[in-house]
């Protein structure tokens, strides 16, 4: 075949390819489903890549006074509406009682509570929380873990062994978590602290299940000086090192290394919560719990999980209504503790082939804020931190971030725990 | 439009020529424009003149492709180019004028140069690593081109304290290489025009993925005039939209809407998400680099030049053997070629003679073990290499066995693991012991009818077939958990992250298999399931058919071909913009 006519073939198959840009208006409904094409204006942009340019830490954590944005309104997102927000102040007011409880430190513990969603998984950004204070007031230890780790810890390596052989979490104790779906939740809402809670011989009639879990602290920092296992009293126990053996019959809810002085900090994760499952919580546990352990600060990261299943302003809206209830709550278990929300991440989906934010992650960030001072707490908005909107698109490429665009990776998540960290401790120097 | 020329012609880091973004197809369509009317409009009576225009016109293309992909690293191409091109004329006239030792000489010289390039760029973090690994140091890379850059351009323009590995320099280095070999052997004459030669390191639809040509399979072209029949052509077509189908649908999709997420997280995923990812990884590395090699086959071939076949439906292995003839095949046989041979083939180690499995196996060991250092910078290649080694000397060595020894070992060590597991009740030697479990029942069946002295028909056989290929393909998939690795720069976070990743994935596997989420993942994800059980389905076909199908193709009117070429881009397209699947999960 003569060369010209590979040309004319290849010139057809273009000139083809473009009259449908020029016949296709982007987007043909077909049924139920879209047909995509691009217009000629489309495959002719040439991208101007303004990510290459952004630098990592270039915006520093200020508190946004106008706190403006533009929100992108593709056709298959409802363009959300413009949500004010007073430009108050600096959110960190709102830490006060904790700032002064850390004067505690030198003669009883005091307690951190980092509640969030996978984005904490596996001790993430609270490591780093918890390096920063017990280096600068003491302290040490992991702190809380459930009695059957499912989830591995940077900070503890867990094996469990029932009747003296080895076994996986999941062929543990019956478990029940709050933000499990219904079949693993219980109705009378006593799931501990932690949210999830091992009952020890549910099924058997009488209790000849011994449990015994082996806890090998992982991390670098001091280690834990004592045990504390949080457990009905029907739930006998006995500690040698870094194992724990427990027999009787009744709800564990979780076990705990730390010092006798200090900062603990714990690391609770809830994969795939929206936040909104506090107040399926016995509150006189919790209380109880808040006040005996001097639970001082509570942080709660949440609002990630809402984001990709739900386009429209409107449940967005409903969701962080939800979670204004939950800090409500929790600020009624505990008045004098304070409370820090920290928003979502910058969030990637795929919007006509491109990478984007997805149009809710500003949106719901605003929200939150708007909440966060309503009910006097503090506000971190990891999404401006990141340097907002396409942020995860440069994180990712330089590693620091997981390439589903929603999870970072470790060192983006060191990188965002000590930002939290030097964040919350700044503000005690500005006091 | 001074922006739009700049962003045309410029380099820039963030938008190389990819084969799959309508600007390569743009640079294509120009580049096939200017060639078709060298071919057409100078008279054939000029003959290798007209030869000689063609391959300095598509000398500058490629290099102008390598300068938009990789911008100064050219001039490492510019230099492999004249040092080879000098080198392989010393070794020529060093051997015709009958001083074999001068010719030696040149080619150690040559090798030296071309690996001492390959080290530095390649394997400067890993070796560094390993140096402070082994002795505490802390000894830091440092780029010694880019403080020469620095002296030449504005200081601080180049980063010293970072090695850039340039695109494709694993491929075109081999390729150097294969050539001065090839010169020493008489396999080839060496090439007079530098830039003829420069052209066949440089040819722009494999320089930066492969395959691999040596030089005694594509220097001959060079001289030879244009030639494409009808039914190439056709050929050619179906090659590059096979390959864009293979590189956007079961490549990208897969990996967008599943793969990266497993990997990147694995203990969000329970043990069968995990699994169904570690097999959907397998098909989307095939589909990733062998859909990138059809599009190269197809490019060139449309331009008059024939690339060797890569791939050769790899799945379709019965043995570990068999699938590294029929993976990546230019490497392997490069492989075969200039290191397993050298290194003693089946007659020596280390010069000295042993048995010839001895000898087979140990060499094939350690070509698989280098062959995997070639693939990445880091332990788990070697890892990898190792394993996929081991594989093959077991096979061979399972094949040696009569059927009693066979099932005899088979049953020690399912009773080994299964014991194993019942001790420790670790998610590693439970899945190992269910796999050794799932081969055992495999073995005894076979070795029944053994005993029973059935007669092989033509079921027996295809069951015996169907069973050793689904083997093999768990057994690569599962060497597979060490083949993904997050950094090419840093070894010991490719090394962290690699192991962690293999780690969480077998605890999941083995540890949290949750049989409740089956179901929902197999409707939640339907379409990445079906793409990968399509995948796979076509993978199988049986070659004839797929023939078959290429020659209809390739058959169909002009017309015709041009529609379905449209059609199939607008399918195509429709993935490269689907939404993005949710994780199950957030619907909690």
């Amino acid at each position: 075949m003569r060369p010209y006519k590979v040309l004319i073939f290849i010139a057809c198959v273009m000139a083809g390819l473009a009259a449908l840009c020029v016949v296709l208006p982007g987007r043909v409904a077909w049924g139920e489903k879209e047909l995509h094409w691009p217009t000629l204006a489309q495959v002719l942009e040439i991208s101007t890549d303004t990510l290459a340019s952004m630098e990592i830490d270039s915006i520093a954590l200020e508190e946004f006074p106008e706190y403006e944005d533009s929100v992108p309104a593709t056709p298959q997102y409802v363009a959300p509406p413009t949500v004010h927000v007073d430009s108050v102040t600096d959110s960190r007011i709102f830490l006060s009682a904790f700032y002064a409880s850390l004067a505690e430190t030198s003669h009883k513990t005091v307690r951190i509570l980092h509640y969030g969603d996978s984005q904490i998984e596996e001790d993430r950004m609270t490591q780093q929380i918890r390096e920063a204070f017990q280096s600068r007031y003491g302290g040490a230890g992991c702190g809380l873990m459930p009695l059957a780790q499912t989830i591995p810890s940077l900070a503890v390596k867990q094996r469990l062994m029932m009747n003296d052989r080895f076994v996986t979490p999941a062929q543990g104790p019956r478990r029940y978590m709050v933000y499990a779906p219904k079949r693993d939740q219980r109705a009378d809402g006593l799931y501990g602290p932690m949210g999830q809670v091992a009952v020890m011989n549910d099924s058997l009639v009488h209790g000849s299940e011994e449990i015994t879990a082996i806890c090998t602290p992982l991390y670098k920092g001091p280690l834990y000086t004592r045990w504390k296992v949080f457990a009905d009293t029907s739930v006998h126990y006995s500690l040698a090192g870094d194992t724990v053996r427990l027999s009787g019959r009744g709800n564990v809810y979780g076990l705990s290394q730390e010092s006798s002085a200090g900062v603990i900090v714990d690391n609770i994760p809830m994969r795939g919560c929206l936040g909104i499952v506090f107040t399926k919580m016995d509150r006189n546990q919790l209380t109880t719990f808040y006040r005996e352990q001097n639970v001082r600060l509570i942080i709660m990261q949440f609002g990630g999980n809402a984001i990709p299943s739900n386009q429209n302003p409107g449940t967005i809206f409903a969701i962080v209504k939800g979670l204004r209830e939950q800090v409500q709550y929790i600020h009624s278990c505990t008045p004098d503790a304070s409370i820090l929300f920290i928003g979502p991440s910058d969030m990637l989906t795929q919007i006509d082939g491109e990478w984007q934010t997805y149009p809710m992650v500003p949106y719901m960030d605003r929200l939150l804020r708007k909440m966060a001072l309503e009910e006097n707490i503090a506000y971190f908005s990891l999404y401006r931190w990141m340097g907002g909107s396409g942020s995860m698109a440069r994180w990712q490429e330089i590693g620091l971030a997981g390439s589903d665009g929603v999870h970072f990776q470790r060192s983006g998540a060191r990188k965002a725990g000590n930002a939290v960290a030097n964040w919350i401790l700044e503000g005690m120097s500005n006091e | 439009m001074s922006d739009f020329l700049h962003h045309i012609l410029a380099f820039d880091a963030d938008s190389p020529l990819l084969f799959t973004q309508f600007y390569f197809w743009a640079f294509f369509a120009l580049v096939f424009a200017v060639f078709a009317l060298i071919m057409e409009a100078v008279p054939d009576r000029l003959g290798n003149k007209k030869l000689h225009l063609r391959n300095i016109y598509l000398f500058f293309v490629s290099w102008f492709f390598y300068y938009k992909t990789s911008g100064l690293f050219l001039l490492i191409l510019a230099f492999i180019t004249l040092s080879d091109w000098l080198i392989a004329g010393r070794i020529k006239s060093a051997i015709t004028h009958q001083k074999i030792p001068i010719a030696k000489l040149w080619l150690t010289l040559s090798v030296v140069i071309d690996l001492s390039l390959l080290f530095y760029f390649k394997y400067a973090y890993f070796f560094t690593n390993v140096i402070n690994d082994f002795l505490g140091t802390d000894v830091r890379v440092f780029d010694i081109f880019a403080y020469i850059g620095n002296g030449f351009a504005q200081a601080g323009r180049f980063s010293v304290d970072t090695i850039i590995l340039p695109v494709g320099i694993s491929f075109y280095i081999f390729q150097v290489i294969s050539y001065t070999c090839d010169v020493f052997r008489g396999r080839i004459q060496p090439v007079k025009n530098i830039l003829d030669f420069g052209f066949y390191v440089s040819f722009f639809p494999q320089l930066v993925a492969g395959p691999i040509v040596r030089a005694e399979e594509f220097i001959p072209q060079l001289y030879k005039p244009y030639r494409l029949s009808r039914r190439w052509f056709g050929i050619a077509v179906f090659w590059i939209i096979n390959g864009l189908a293979k590189k956007i649908i079961m490549s990208d999709y897969l990996a967008v809407n599943l793969i990266d997420r497993v990997f990147d997280n694995p203990l969000l995923f329970s043990g069968f998400e995990n699994l169904f990812a570690v097999f959907a990884y397998s098909l989307q590395v095939y589909a990733d680099f062998s859909g990138y090699t059809d599009i190269a086959i197809g490019v060139a071939m449309l331009m008059g030049f024939y690339l060797p076949m890569n791939f050769n439906s790899p799945y379709k292995s019965q043995t570990p053997q068999e699938f590294w003839r029929r993976w990546h095949m230019s490497l392997g046989r490069w492989l075969k070629t200039y290191l397993y041979i050298p290194l003693g083939g089946n007659r020596t180690i280390f010069g000295f003679k042993v048995k010839k499995l001895w000898a087979a196996n140990f060499n094939s060991f350690i070509t698989q073990v280098l062959g995997g250092l070639w693939h990445g910078a880091s332990w788990n290649f070697v890892l990898w290499g190792a394993i996929n080694g081991a594989g093959m000397i077991v096979e061979k060595i399972w094949r040696e066995w009569n059927w009693h020894i066979r099932f005899a070992a088979m049953t020690l060590l399912t009773f080994c693991l299964c014991a194993l597991d019942y001790i420790f009740n670790l998610p590693v030697w439970r899945m190992f012991a269910v796999w050794a479990a799932i081969v055992w029942v495999g073995t005894a069946i076979r070795y029944i009818y053994y005993l029973c002295q059935g007669a092989d028909n033509k079921f027996t056989k295809a069951m015996a077939t169907a069973w050793a290929i689904v083997q093999t393909f768990t057994f690569i998939t599962f060497t597979r958990l060490f083949f993904r690795s997050s950094s090419n720069l840093d070894p010991a976070t490719a090394n962290e992250v690699a192991w962690a990743t293999a780690k969480n994935m077998v605890n999941q596997i083995g540890g949290a298999w949750e049989n409740a989420v089956i179901l929902p993942f197999l409707w939640e994800y339907r379409w990445v399931v079906a793409m990968f059980v399509a995948g796979m389905v076509i993978h199988w076909l049986p070659t004839d058919w797929k023939r078959r199908y290429r020659l209809w193709f390739s058959a169909m009117p002009l017309w015709l071909m041009v529609m379905i070429v449209c059609l199939a881009i607008i399918v195509i397209y429709q993935f490269v913009t689907a939404d993005m699947q949710p994780f199950i999960y957030f619907q909690f």
